[in-house]
């Protein structure tokens, strides 16, 4: 009996909760269609940035400024089930006006899908003039298809304190053997020389294809190309000798390498700017060194063959269903100029001439200039020779973490693992 | 007897430690500074237990009061019709003969096995075309349906003797009044079993609510959670407050059908 | 008098297996008729061009090397079932009549369950961790010099995983069971106890048996729900390192969501549909002999 009375109450919750929150979400709807209804246009932007890291502050200063033209942010992560959300929303046509495609091989699913805007029609705005020569990288055939707003920096962040200490010299151009030498004499048992994150680890790879060609002459993979083994081997006795974390390690304790370098837990780092969120807060993050900048080392011994991932990215995309394609272009056009500005602060480099770059600098390391090597950090990111875009499709990137993976927790000689790279990149590129 | 019982005690009580430990992690992680999360060997209690990050899931702009009650919307609607659901259908293949029903059932079963990564795509054009898409019914409509409960309760249902229907039978009863008055008490503990996963499911579904809903008002806990996702680090701190206090709902849809399970049969309605 | 009994029999049975059915038919049936198309097309997600390209998807797959590690680490991991099943029975067994804080004990062990799918993975890194985790501590206090890399190596990673799992499934099974021992009648216990035979006698000679169709079930949808599951795996190792943890179900939600090859998926999809409807079938068959109804 008992348990019958609890059974019906329990129901009859459910069915009062389920009436409660139907009706309530009618509500809501309701009120939205009744704004929809004002003049003013509504955009919905969609971007992987959380909104409190810059994008909130963009849209609020272009929302002020343009009352009959509102913009809303809608975050989403920027992984794969995030993009796979994002292209669910554009091919069932959900709202979405503009949106962000962060790398070119996206981009280029999105155009074959028909989700993103050729921007050819659009006569007043010159990407290749304002963003210059590395705008190419971002063309889709003969078109662009979205504006490449931020200028992608990669570099080594150093802790200068421990450099003095060893009488190491900030460099400006460095060999990965001259890096790992830093490592060794700045490692201890509790220190590691450098960290990187796992999304950068194989920059090098991508330097060396980009400078040679990611397939040979007949149409094969170019995978086994030398300088790929010199970084093969040269990151594994570093991973040995406990100059940089062993990859296993790093795995299997999902090693906070941001915060280890900020705790000095590692002498250097490989890493975007994004990592001025953390490193300007003191408050989270205390403490007392000062950082200073490198670039990232090359493999090749001749600097004239190197190349830096130094690229753009930050697609700004149009959706080709939106109903409001001049006004989003509006947005795009001052996003890409004006409204990126304020990402600066969460660490993105603005990629428009227009744009003060030294004013970009101040914003991201404001209030705690005293710690940063200022001069370095300028030298760094405005290098503009020799870059390249990762454009890499992820199939060929996971086929190639995966057998260097296994080559650097030892379970796969260095042969090996290049001849299975090789295998497999031809197997992919026969499809 | 009561050394034994209470050795037996001690001995679960042991492992079950091991059984709560990410719990006790997810909780105390809750409760500190972000430069403590990474602390090692862990630090079960935190130095100085810090309150912000569970102020934050229930106020403020980012708060979670909306997840939750759209999780707990789709998962009481959906564990109460697939509960009800189930139980008929397993009541159809334990209890009546019809033609085809060894086959039928089997080809039923066999729908469980088709990984579901790649029913989605049918799945929205479907859901797209019948208006439902980007609503909850696009979750909560599939969610009324498990294979998985059918199977289980037919397995329960045949283990019932079938002296219990024929008496039944005899008295006049027909297959309804049968399921109803008879089976249904009958089946307490497996339907309030079936009820207490169904719910966990649909409480924890991250893939369908990942697809199906896009407008952030309809988000759901795991679609939530995601937004402790920054661009290259984990709030980690943020999100166990956010999922410690979204295994609330289970404890008690747990402890409630807890009692319908040890309840059972054995005391009740066997005699007849 | 009694053909018409049956008669209408057979007409209930429709009835009550109508409304579900349909539901499957057509959020299940009919989208898995759907993949079935896709498997002989190069569809990508989102494309607007779709060719058919023959068997070219099913020759890949019995080319691909990812392929054969994938369906070898399934069948790893498929053995954590009957484990996680065995312990289960025997914990459902002690938490049923004889301990105390029952009702306590039940939740502690259903929390694996419900306990977020982040904290679970992020700690059993830590307890699994090589050089200074718990575990490995332990090994090492007891006299194994070199205990395993555990997620570390590529050859010991995919056991890691299974460990994780049989903890993880534990509760699951065990509730159900819960449910099941309740109709064991508490006088066939009594009076198997009356006869004279032992705890051990009584749970192998008149609880397994009342719960074989239970077990029938549990092994069945157990086996399934691991071999779709990829979540866990996903959280933990990405299927690494190198491609030790890779499961089948994990390659096609990667060729799926990561790399939008619909037609490829749907083709890996249908080979792992087969595989788990052979290892259903063989069980189906096999039910006659351990299950009593």
């Amino acid at each position: 009996m008992k348990s019958k009375k609890i059974l019906t109450t329990v129901l009859a919750f459910a069915m009062v909760a389920t009436l409660a929150l139907g009706c309530s979400s009618k509500e809501t709807d309701k009120s939205n269609e009744g704004e929809d209804q004002k003049k003013s246009v509504k955009l919905v932007f969609w971007g992987g940035v959380p909104a409190d890291a810059g994008p909130q502050n963009v849209v609020d200063t272009w929302n002020k400024a343009n009352p009959d033209v509102q913009v809303e942010y809608n975050r989403f992560v920027n992984d794969d089930e995030g993009n796979l959300k994002l292209d669910t929303a554009l091919i069932t046509n959900q709202a979405v006006d503009v949106y962000f495609s962060y790398n070119v091989p996206r981009l280029q699913k999105r155009v074959d899908a028909g989700t993103a805007l050729n921007l050819k029609d659009f006569k007043d705005y010159d990407i290749e003039d304002k963003m210059g020569p590395s705008a190419l990288d971002w063309k889709i055939g003969e078109d662009y298809y979205a504006i490449p707003t931020t200028k992608n920096v990669y570099m080594i962040w150093l802790n200068d304190n421990l450099l003095k200490e060893h009488n190491l010299a900030v460099p400006t151009a460095w060999t990965w053997s001259e890096m790992q030498e830093y490592a060794n004499k700045l490692k201890t048992d509790k220190r590691y020389g450098l960290v990187q994150f796992l999304e950068s680890y194989a920059d090098p790879m991508d330097s060396i294809l980009s400078q040679f060609g990611e397939t040979k002459a007949d149409g094969t993979s170019n995978l086994d190309h030398p300088g790929i083994a010199t970084w093969l081997t040269t990151l594994n006795e570093m991973m040995g000798t406990g100059a940089t974390a062993p990859l296993g390690e790093q795995l299997t304790s999902k090693m906070p390498v941001e915060t280890m370098f900020l705790k000095g837990e590692a002498a250097m780092l490989n890493a975007g700017p994004y990592i001025f969120r953390s490193s300007n807060n003191l408050t989270e993050n205390p403490r007392e060194f000062k950082i200073a900048f490198a670039p990232v080392p090359r493999i090749t011994e001749d600097p004239a063959e190197h190349k830096q991932r130094n690229g753009l990215g930050d697609g700004l995309t149009i959706n080709p269903k939106s109903k409001h394609v001049d006004e989003a272009w509006a947005f795009s056009r001052w996003y890409a100029d004006e409204g990126v500005m304020l990402m600066a602060a969460g660490g993105r480099v603005p990629s428009s001439k227009d744009v003060d770059r030294e004013a970009a600098v101040k914003l991201m390391i404001e209030g705690v200039e005293d710690l940063y090597d200022v001069d370095s950090l300028q030298n760094v990111l405005f290098e503009q020779e020799n870059t390249f875009t990762r454009k890499t499709p992820q199939q060929v990137l996971d086929l190639r973490r995966e057998e260097y993976e296994k080559f650097f927790i030892g379970s796969q000689q260095l042969e090996q693992t290049i001849n299975n790279m090789v295998k497999r990149h031809n197997d992919y590129l026969k499809q | 007897m009561i050394w034994k019982k209470a050795g037996l005690t001690a001995l679960m009580l042991l492992c079950a430690g091991l059984m709560i430990l990410p719990f006790i992690w997810m909780f105390s992680t809750s409760l500190k500074s972000p430069l403590d999360v990474f602390q090692y060997p862990i630090r079960w209690i935190p130095d100085k237990i810090v309150w912000d990050h569970h102020i934050k899931v229930w106020t403020g702009e980012e708060s979670f009061v909306l997840y939750y009650a759209n999780s707990l919307k789709i998962a009481l609607i959906a564990m109460a019709g697939a509960t009800f659901l189930s139980a008929f259908a397993a009541y159809g293949f334990a209890r009546t003969q019809f033609k085809g029903r060894e086959l039928m059932f089997f080809i039923y079963l066999s729908m469980m096995m088709v990984p579901p990564q790649v029913l989605f795509v049918p799945k929205f054009i479907m859901f797209e075309w019948l208006g439902i898409y980007n609503t909850h019914w696009a979750i909560i409509l599939p969610g009324l349906f498990t294979i998985f409960g059918v199977f289980m309760l037919r397995q329960f249902f045949m283990k019932i003797p079938m002296e219990i229907s024929e008496s039944a039978f005899i008295d006049g009863a027909g297959h309804f009044r049968i399921f109803f008055q008879l089976m249904l008490p009958l089946a307490k503990p497996a339907l309030a079993t079936l009820a207490i996963i169904d719910f966990s499911w649909h409480w924890n579904d991250y893939e369908n609510a990942l697809v199906f809903l896009i407008d952030p008002k309809l988000y759901t806990v795991p679609l939530g959670l995601k937004n402790f996702i920054l661009e290259h680090s984990i709030d980690y701190n943020g999100m166990m407050a956010a999922a410690t206090a979204g295994i609330i709902p289970m404890l008690i849809i747990f402890l409630l059908g807890q009692r319908f399970i040890i309840e059972g049969i054995s005391s009740s309605a066997v005699k007849g | 008098m009694k053909n018409n009994w049956i008669k209408r029999q057979r007409l209930t049975g429709y009835v009550f297996v109508a409304p579900n059915m349909i539901g499957v038919l057509v959020f299940f049936i009919l989208p898995a008729l759907f993949s079935l198309v896709l498997v002989f097309t190069n569809w990508q997600f989102g494309s607007q061009s779709m060719n058919f390209i023959g068997v070219k998807n099913i020759t890949r797959l019995f080319k691909d090397p990812v392929f054969y590690i994938s369906l070898k680490n399934t069948l790893i991991f498929l053995a954590s079932v009957p484990i996680s099943l065995m312990l289960a029975f025997i914990v459902a067994v002690v938490l049923n009549k004889s301990v105390y804080f029952k009702g306590l004990l039940r939740v502690l062990y259903f929390m694996p369950y419900i306990t977020s799918g982040v904290a679970t993975a992020f700690v059993w890194m830590l307890l699994f961790q090589p050089s200074q985790g718990p575990i490995n501590g332990f090994l090492r206090s007891i006299g194994i010099e070199n205990p395993p890399g555990w997620l570390a190596t590529t050859t010991t990673s995919m056991f890691a995983i299974d460990i994780i799992w049989i903890w993880f499934m534990l509760g699951y099974f065990m509730i159900i069971y819960l449910a099941a021992l309740q109709e064991v009648p508490a006088e066939l216990q009594e009076a198997a106890k009356m006869d004279g035979a032992g705890t051990y006698k009584t749970i192998r000679h008149v609880m397994l048996p009342m719960v074989s169709p239970t077990t029938f079930m549990l092994l069945i949808s157990g086996l399934i729900m691991t071999i779709k599951t990829f979540g866990i795996i996903q959280a933990i190792t990405q299927g690494g390192p190198g491609n030790s943890t890779t499961i089948l179900s994990l390659f096609v939600y990667k060729t799926a969501f990561s790399y939008y090859e619909m037609g490829y998926a749907s083709t890996i999809s249908w080979a792992l549909f087969i595989i788990i409807v052979l290892i259903t079938a063989v069980q189906w068959i096999g039910q006659k002999k351990w299950v009593h109804y």
